[in-house]
């Protein structure tokens, strides 16, 4: 029980049927996290972090048929399978969320107080009056100043930073052991991207969750995740320790991400660029390496065979590309 | 908030004005010589020597401004005239009169919403299974059945084939209940549709993953998530039927002989009773007017951005 991972990803397929098309946003990605440590994953717009993480959870829009399968193991427990009333009971429970805008993540007609406390009602079995005792406390726990007079208020009362911080303590309201942040800094100000970074690592690390760190900020992985899942086209491309993947990247799109990273100081708010070419679209699955027409070591075998992921030897990276291993092999 | 409702009032008290002049414009501009018909009403034979003399009498031969001077004055303090028609005071009859239409709009504008909200839930809990398809469907047909056909054919099912209520007259709820279903057909259907297009949307807002992330239920977020979101574009939408109301009830009131407002201003019409004609249209605008009000106040209190902006 203790070596077991809080999560634990493995060959997670998603299909999505809409009235229109069929997609398969994540193709056979495989990651854990433990209790205490924050993963990142990183990936261009459209490459399926948001899905991985939210399908599995039964957070996707409605008018999309989600087919799930591989396995996703919340402390120990099956998800895929597992019927929509069970995981309803593990969201805001066992795992907290957090939103890329929290201009639209909160409910503008509804107090901030109710909507951090019922989350305590809920989850707690608190009553009301506990529960907004709870809310001040959390309110306070995020580092809002004035918590009594915030709780009163309705979220367009506050800046995109605020109410980040009521998102973050609403999806702490519950003790969740593991917290899922998409983006969480990307809609806000840059000044206020670091304090809300350093805000989300701190409770992490207070109060020992284990955390899900959705970003394009290179930066921000740097800073704040042990370990780093590098996806490109719905599929891992590399992961490992950020301190090994990030200093050496194997897999060439991992190269083209870092080398990407504009030089001078203050990363933060940076976007990938300089990558050349653009992502596939995903229709059908793609036969061969997805990454093939925009790499530059691309060999024929690249475009026909599928490249599995394939532990390095170092410490954990593990890389989905042949080229590059057999390459560390022969040398 | 004080300075809205101040802003608010001062509009509304505007508007009221305008609307006498509306009222007056229109009933003075009608074809048709007053004396003569009032003349003809008496009994008397039209003669051009009686004529003068009642037009002489009722005032029609003063200057425009001060006729409307003197109407507006009077109506302030209540006083519409003498019915040309009956000699009756309008005033009297209206105040009997806005008790009975008081009645069919507020029962039924209570009807509409219980209907509407529970078609609108139906529709919005199971979309496009078959409670949603059944509750668009009887929106459909409420929506393009005339109204006069509704209360027929209520008055055909309820009381001549069951004969569970009775068809016509003013004798408490029981005599209520008919003439209520029937105005209230229209604005149900109307309604239901904006409870259920704007619960869909409201269900489709990214606060509602928050809420599902939140481990809520889909009922809970249906009414704790949704349905204060669309509170003020339903009280808007109720405004608006019910200053329709008023138009329904002239239908409505005669075929249910409902001695209301409606029936008032019908008969006034058919005999060019310009005294009733304005009493009624004027009262018809200031209800228009305060409904309008009120539901700009209701929003204000179920709309905390609205409210923001002027406090
Ligand atoms: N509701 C949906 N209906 C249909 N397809 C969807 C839906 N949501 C996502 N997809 C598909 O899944 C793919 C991956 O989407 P996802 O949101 O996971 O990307 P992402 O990596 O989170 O991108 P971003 O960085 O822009 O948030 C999209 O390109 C899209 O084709
Ligand atoms: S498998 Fe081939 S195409 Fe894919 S990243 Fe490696 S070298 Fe490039
Ligand atoms: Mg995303």
């Amino acid at each position: 029980m203790h070596d077991e991972p809080l999560l634990n990803v493995s060959n997670l397929t998603v299909n999505l049927l809409t009235a229109k098309s069929a997609v398969r946003p994540v193709d056979g990605v495989s990651y854990s996290v433990r209790q205490g440590e924050c993963l990142a994953i990183v990936g261009e717009s459209g490459s399926g972090k948001t899905v991985m993480n939210f399908a599995p959870l039964g957070l996707m829009p409605t008018g999309v048929t989600t087919i799930l399968s591989g396995s996703v193991k919340l402390e120990g427990r099956e998800l895929i399978g597992l019927p929509e009333a069970e995981i309803q009971k593990l969201r805001g429970k066992s795992v907290g969320f957090i939103f890329q805008d929290p201009m639209s993540a909160l409910n503008p007609v509804r107090r901030i107080g109710r909507q951090i406390a019922e989350m305590a009602e809920l989850h707690l079995t608190m009553t009301p009056r506990a529960a907004e005792a709870r809310a001040l406390e959390l309110v306070k726990l995020v580092g809002i100043s004035d918590p009594a007079a915030r709780l009163r208020q309705y979220p367009h009362e506050l800046s995109g930073g605020l109410r980040q911080r009521i998102v973050i303590a609403i999806a702490l309201a519950g003790e969740p052991k593991l917290l899922i942040a998409d983006e969480p800094t990307t809609a806000l100000d840059v000044t206020v991207q670091a304090q809300i970074l350093r805000l989300l690592k701190d409770v992490q690390r207070r109060l020992n969750m284990g955390m899900v760190l959705i970003t394009h900020d290179m930066g921000v992985v740097a800073g704040a995740a042990d370990n780093i899942v590098v996806m490109y086209a719905a599929r891992a491309a590399e992961c490992g320790p950020v301190d090994k993947v990030l200093v050496n990247p194997r897999h060439p799109y991992t190269k083209g991400l870092i080398n990407a990273i504009p030089r001078k100081e203050d990363p933060i708010g940076s976007e990938f660029r300089g990558l050349p070419g653009v992502p596939p679209t995903l229709g059908a699955p793609i036969r061969g390496c997805a990454f093939a027409p925009r790499c530059e070591l691309a060999v024929a075998t690249c475009s026909r065979n599928r490249p599995p992921m394939v532990p390095t030897g170092d410490g954990n990276v593990s890389v989905a590309c042949p080229v590059v291993n057999q390459g560390k092999a022969a040398a | 908030m004080i300075h809205f409702i101040s802003k608010r009032l001062k509009h509304s008290l505007v508007l009221l004005f305008l609307a006498s002049l509306v009222c007056f414009t229109l009933v003075v501009s009608a074809p048709g010589n007053v004396a003569v018909l009032i003349a003809e009403l008496r009994g008397a034979v039209a003669t051009p020597g009686y004529v003068e003399q009642v037009a002489e009498e009722i005032g029609l031969n003063k200057p425009l401004l001060m006729r409307y001077v003197d109407w507006l004055g009077d109506a302030v303090r209540g006083d519409f005239g003498i019915s040309y028609r009956t000699g009756q005071d309008v005033s009297a009859d209206l105040a009997n009169r806005m008790l009975v239409t008081g009645i069919l709009i507020a029962g039924s504008a209570a009807i509409a919403t219980l209907i509407s909200l529970a078609l609108g839930f139906l529709g919005a809990f199971w979309p496009y299974k078959l409670p949603d398809r059944a509750s668009r469907g009887l929106a459909l047909l409420g929506a393009s059945t005339p109204t006069f056909f509704v209360g027929a054919l209520m008055i055909y099912a309820f009381s001549v084939t069951f004969q569970l209520l009775p068809s016509f007259g003013f004798a408490g709820p029981q005599s209520w209940i008919l003439p209520w279903l029937t105005v209230a057909v229209l604005p149900a259907a109307v309604l239901s549709r904006v409870v259920r297009v704007g619960l869909e949307e409201a269900m489709a807002s990214p606060f509602v993953l928050t809420a599902k992330s939140k481990g809520l239920g889909r009922t809970t977020i249906l009414f704790r998530e949704a349905l204060p979101n669309i509170t003020p574009l339903f009280i808007n939408a109720l405004g608006t039927q019910v200053g329709l109301m008023t138009a329904t009830a002239i239908i409505v009131e005669p075929l249910f002989a409902w001695q209301g407002v409606g029936d008032y201003f019908l008969a006034g019409v058919r005999f060019r009773d310009f005294m009733v004609v304005q009493a009624c249209l004027l009262i018809f605008l200031t209800f228009f007017i305060v409904v309008n009000l009120i539901v700009d106040l209701a929003v204000l209190l179920t709309d905390p951005r609205i409210r923001r902006q002027w406090s």
